[in-house]
């Protein structure tokens, strides 16, 4: 038994190993990519498919969001007298964790899956080895327009969930629990910052860059057949799912600890 | 393995393509043992053997698509296995590469498959001059027409010329088939032959054809190699291959089975009784 343990903590080193050359290999080839012209169709192809055809989703994801906080925290805030404030509750939770999170979450499940499905029928299909023996190196040409454009559109599609949550939170409050809209606005104004927004969006840089590495190395080293591709599409799933919560404590973490330090009686304030 | 015919074989000095002492391994399992071997330039060269002996395998270190456990590979004298993939690129630009299903980009067309090694090594000013070449490709192969097609409405050997047509876009060197007729009728095979022989003859490629067909290896091979267990077992023309005094050689290439087959065929139980029947999963 300690064999096979012994065994499996070498094999997912080993593993974390190449995960970790990878995406070395992966961002420092997008970030050639860059400046490089030819990528750009390639980029703008995979921003089609990943950011453009995601809109409807990730909309209806942050509408949810906003209209399920509103139902839910109402109550609470009503039994002390303060459904007025309902507004700041609703659009910062929106903007800062469950509008990000939620929306990168859904992106995991639509992107990533796709993304591991389609990387992962080209290799167990050798397309993936008929661009190397071509002279074309395959992060390059698969992996840096991914990344790329998950990297660039993830924050964008943010933004649109954040959007829907809060008109979605504000129809709710208005329409259902008959809150003042004056007051709902201007509470909200004072209490959500354009630092709380940026956080949120930055986030999703990190969501998003995690979101298509990961994607891609399963794809690229899944195993053969249809159950190879459907077990990597699953642990693709799973593990930017895990990295999404993990990124967003860290990254937590880090806002809450720079905003301290800029702004360190707002803080206290607050 | 036998000492080479004369004329192939190690060290030749006309040889284009050269492994030494290549070993492969793939976690415990031994794929290819203490490999040596040289492709001879403007020759077309088969390798034999049965499924799983390590033949694709070995012509994957060819361009180093694939890492050997031990030994090196060379290219025109040069080690090549030991180069980035940012180096190999240069190398793989010089040879063509036949994949056994074809591996065409399934979401491009024929056209865009053919320009595509064209498209990502030179930078193309001219529009008109790739159509022209990609035609010139796919009439080779026998395919002009083809070009909106996409793969997924081709058939199996449709598929194989078009793939072939992809190999040779750069005009490579050296280019490798690996089982470019398994899954073909015998006429689409011998297209396919005739294919490979054409090239040699027009093109002057060095080939490497990778085959368990005979009758294609006969065909097409100047010089034979036949791998067993991951060794190189037989080495030399088609005559010497024919009346080679190794079993296994023999029973590979007048396809008859071996005994050891043949024992687990005899074991107990009859095949009738190892069939699941329908009224096995009845209620």
């Amino acid at each position: 038994m300690i064999e096979a343990l012994g065994a499996k903590t070498i094999q997912d080193i080993v593993n974390a190993g190449h995960f970790g050359r990878f995406a070395w290999r992966s961002v420092l080839t997008s970030a050639r990519g860059c400046a490089a012209r030819r990528t750009y169709p390639l980029v703008w192809t995979q921003m089609n498919q990943i950011g453009v055809r995601s809109v409807p989703v990730i909309m209806i994801t942050g509408a949810f969001v906003g209209m399920t906080l509103a139902v839910q925290a109402y109550d609470q805030l009503a039994g002390m007298g303060l459904e007025e404030h309902l507004g700041v509750l609703i659009n910062i939770s929106v903007v800062k964790e469950l509008g990000p999170v939620l929306a990168a979450v859904m992106l995991a499940g639509r992107i990533g899956g796709a993304l591991t499905a389609e990387l992962g029928t080209m290799n167990v299909t050798e397309q993936i080895d008929a661009v190397r023996s071509m002279g074309t190196d395959p992060i390059r040409y698969l992996v840096a327009p991914r990344l790329l454009a998950c990297l660039l559109l993830t924050p964008v599609l943010i933004i649109y969930a954040d959007l829907m949550g809060v008109i979605g939170g504000a129809l709710v409050s208005f329409l259902q629990f008959g809150i003042n809209s004056r007051a709902y606005w201007d509470l909200s104004a004072y209490g959500v910052e354009f630092w709380d927004v940026g956080v949120g969006v930055v986030k999703g840089f990190f969501f998003g860059a995690a979101i298509a590495v990961i994607s891609c190395y399963k794809g690229f080293t899944c195993q053969e057949g249809a159950h190879g591709v459907g077990q990597a599409c699953t642990e693709a799933f799973v593990e930017s799912f895990i990295s999404i919560l993990a990124l967003d404590f860290a990254l937590a973490v880090i806002s809450k600890n720079i905003y301290e330090v800029f702004w360190p009686l707002k803080s206290l304030v607050g | 393995m036998d000492e080479p015919k004369e004329g192939f074989g190690n060290g030749h000095a006309r040889s284009i393509v050269e492994v030494r002492n290549l070993t492969k391994r793939f976690g415990s399992k031994l794929v290819l043992d203490n490999v040596s071997l040289s492709i001879e330039k403007g020759k077309t060269t088969v390798i034999i053997g049965p499924s799983g002996c390590g033949k694709t395998i070995l012509i994957k270190h060819f361009i180093v698509l694939v890492r050997p456990s031990e030994g090196q590979v060379y290219f025109e004298d040069s080690r090549i296995d030991h180069l980035s993939e940012r180096e190999l690129s240069k190398v793989r630009t010089r040879f063509g590469y036949l994949f056994q299903e074809g591996a065409l980009f399934d979401s491009m067309t024929v056209a865009e498959n053919i320009m595509f090694p064209i498209l990502q090594n030179y930078r193309v000013k001219n529009w008109q001059e790739i159509e022209d070449i990609v035609k010139a490709k796919l009439a080779m192969v026998g395919l002009d027409g083809y070009q909106n097609h996409y793969p997924a409405r081709l058939s199996g050997g449709q598929r194989k010329r078009v793939a072939l047509a992809r190999a040779i876009a750069l005009n490579p060197e050296v280019i490798l088939y690996d089982e470019p007729t398994t899954g073909l009728d015998p006429i689409r095979s011998d297209i396919i032959n005739e294919l490979i022989l054409k090239l040699e003859r027009e093109l002057a490629v060095t080939s490497v054809v990778v085959t368990h067909d005979m009758k294609s290896a006969y065909k097409v091979g100047n010089r034979i190699i036949m791998l067993h267990n991951g060794k190189a077992i037989a080495d030399g023309d088609a005559d010497y291959i024919r009346s080679h005094p190794h079993p296994v050689v023999q029973q590979f290439i007048n396809g008859q089975v071996g005994d050891d087959d043949l024992a687990v065929l005899r074991m107990k139980g009859s095949a009738g009784s190892a069939q699941f029947l329908p009224r096995d999963f009845e209620e």
